[in-house]
């Protein structure tokens, strides 16, 4: 692909609209990515992109708005696995069971219903360039909800995610805030799976979160660093995507999994003097 | 009070009453309940039967809970320090009066480690640091500090020195210890065995 047509592509609208995308995207699903490692709920991916494959294909079915419905679904996951998180066990267990039996249900519907698979499984293999307008406003309306939680709750929660005893003792409100947590975490993956489809949305949630988590001395490090890194992974993937004529998703995934990468490398220890 | 681990009666109708202002040392073997009586004073485990007043009051909702353990400074045997970065600052901070949490940490002689994560810190550094936090508490207003074998990772100076400290806070004090140092500066001295309770001194 010449230079000439690399910005040519930049002039059409769905190219221009994926970046906007990408670029809402790095500035508020990274956050996400810090409360899932906080939560330790890095399978809820699984758990979301069925239930939303559910969501979708009752949608269909129901003739009502089937990506409205997944995100309602998504919602009501989140609200709904908050009073299990104060278990010793975690929510692996029971976000498992939700994975399983959504998936179930999900093809149940689409066997009973006869509606086009292919529409609900479009939800799986989601791609950048075929994001549409109405994509990119929930897109926003989820990341301004993002980072409004965190702008308000940015102490609270990250005590609660360092020690949920010492956040009680302290006078968080866990309970409350761990389904707030939960809520945004499912609702943003819900709509974030639009973008890169829902087998790679990790690169653009967990990989920046887990980058930042190496570096980092402190919460507000933490998320400053993966916004970075989110920003730069998307930025970096999308235009060696236009530039080498490749699917967005795995270049995506490619350029943030190599910053983590680099994350993980050893830094230089300091000089240790000699012993005389 | 009753409470349980599972099937496993951990407390068997412990009773034990503290008199506001006097400090009790709660000693006993390993696995004895010790640290279960102090979380269900925090209601942080939960009560199979009986109850656990404080100034009379037996709390029950949530808002009760949440007043309970905003008067108690807890120093817990080890915060859960999962996967996240904070620092020691924040940490302080939590106890709810930044300025309290800085002057205890000046006290505790951790205030050169306030922008350091708290899990860079070594087992001795982070105790001092949790002390230091508990102590902020009692200035900001908490009547009671519960403390679960708040010098085991402690050298003898450090033991002694925060001894004096959380004796001499002038709150009611319930301290798990088996350290002597500690135990010996107490008001009262009881021990638990076999999740009932034994007055020694």
């Amino acid at each position: 692909m010449t230079d000439t047509s690399f910005v040519d592509l930049f002039a059409l609208p769905g190219v221009q609209r994926s970046a906007w995308a990408l670029l809402v995207a790095g500035v508020s699903l990274p956050v996400v990515g810090v409360l899932i490692i906080g939560l330790d709920v890095i399978t809820v991916r699984f758990a979301v992109m069925h239930t939303a494959l559910l969501g979708i294909a009752l949608g269909l079915w129901w003739g009502v708005p089937p990506y409205g419905l997944a995100l309602g679904m998504c919602a009501v996951l989140g609200l709904s696995l908050a009073p299990l998180a104060s278990r010793p066990a975690g929510l692996s267990g029971p976000m498992s069971f939700v994975m399983t039996m959504t998936a179930a249900a999900a093809l149940l519907v689409l066997s009973i219903s006869g509606v086009n698979a292919n529409g609900a499984f479009e939800v799986l293999w989601g791609s950048i360039l075929a994001t549409r307008p109405e994509d990119l406003i929930v897109l926003v309306v989820v990341a301004v909800a993002v980072l409004t939680m965190f702008a308000t709750t940015r102490r609270r929660l990250a005590l609660v995610l360092f020690d949920r005893e010492l956040a009680l003792c302290s006078g968080v409100s866990v309970v409350a805030l761990t389904a707030l947590a939960l809520l945004v975490v499912c609702v943003s993956i819900g709509s974030a799976i639009r973008l890169t489809g829902a087998l790679l949305v990790d690169s653009v949630t967990i990989l920046p979160a887990l980058a930042a988590r190496n570096i980092a001395r402190s919460f507000g490090a933490m998320v400053a660093l993966a916004v970075m890194f989110g920003l730069v992974g998307n930025a970096v993937g999308f235009v060696a995507a236009l530039q080498f004529d490749q699917p967005p998703g795995p270049m995506l995934v490619l350029v943030a999994g190599t910053i983590t990468l680099v994350t993980f490398m050893p830094r230089r220890r300091p000089a240790i003097p000699a012993l005389h | 009070m009753v409470a349980c681990h599972g099937r496993a009666v951990v407390l068997a109708e412990v009773s034990l009453r503290i008199d506001a202002g006097s400090s009790v040392a709660l000693c006993g073997s390993n696995g004895a309940g010790k640290s279960t009586l102090a979380r269900c004073v925090l209601g942080l485990h939960p009560l199979t039967s009986g109850k656990v007043r404080l100034d009379g009051v037996h709390a029950t909702s949530r808002a009760q809970w949440s007043r309970r353990r905003s008067d108690i400074a807890y120093v817990p045997q080890r915060p859960a320090m999962g996967r996240f970065p904070l620092l020691v600052r924040e940490l302080l901070d939590s106890s709810g009066d930044p300025g309290a949490g800085r002057a205890a940490a000046e006290r505790l002689q951790v205030d050169h480690l306030l922008e350091r994560s708290a899990n860079t810190l070594s087992g001795g550094q982070l105790q001092r640091v949790m002390i230091a936090r508990g102590v902020a508490c009692v200035a900001r207003g908490a009547s009671v500090i519960v403390a679960d074998e708040p010098t085991s990772a402690l050298d003898f100076d450090g033991q002694a020195e925060v001894a004096e400290i959380l004796t001499g806070l002038g709150v009611t004090a319930l301290i798990i210890s088996h350290e002597q140092v500690l135990v010996d500066r107490c008001d009262r001295v009881v021990e638990m065995a076999q999740g009932r309770l034994r007055e020694v001194r």
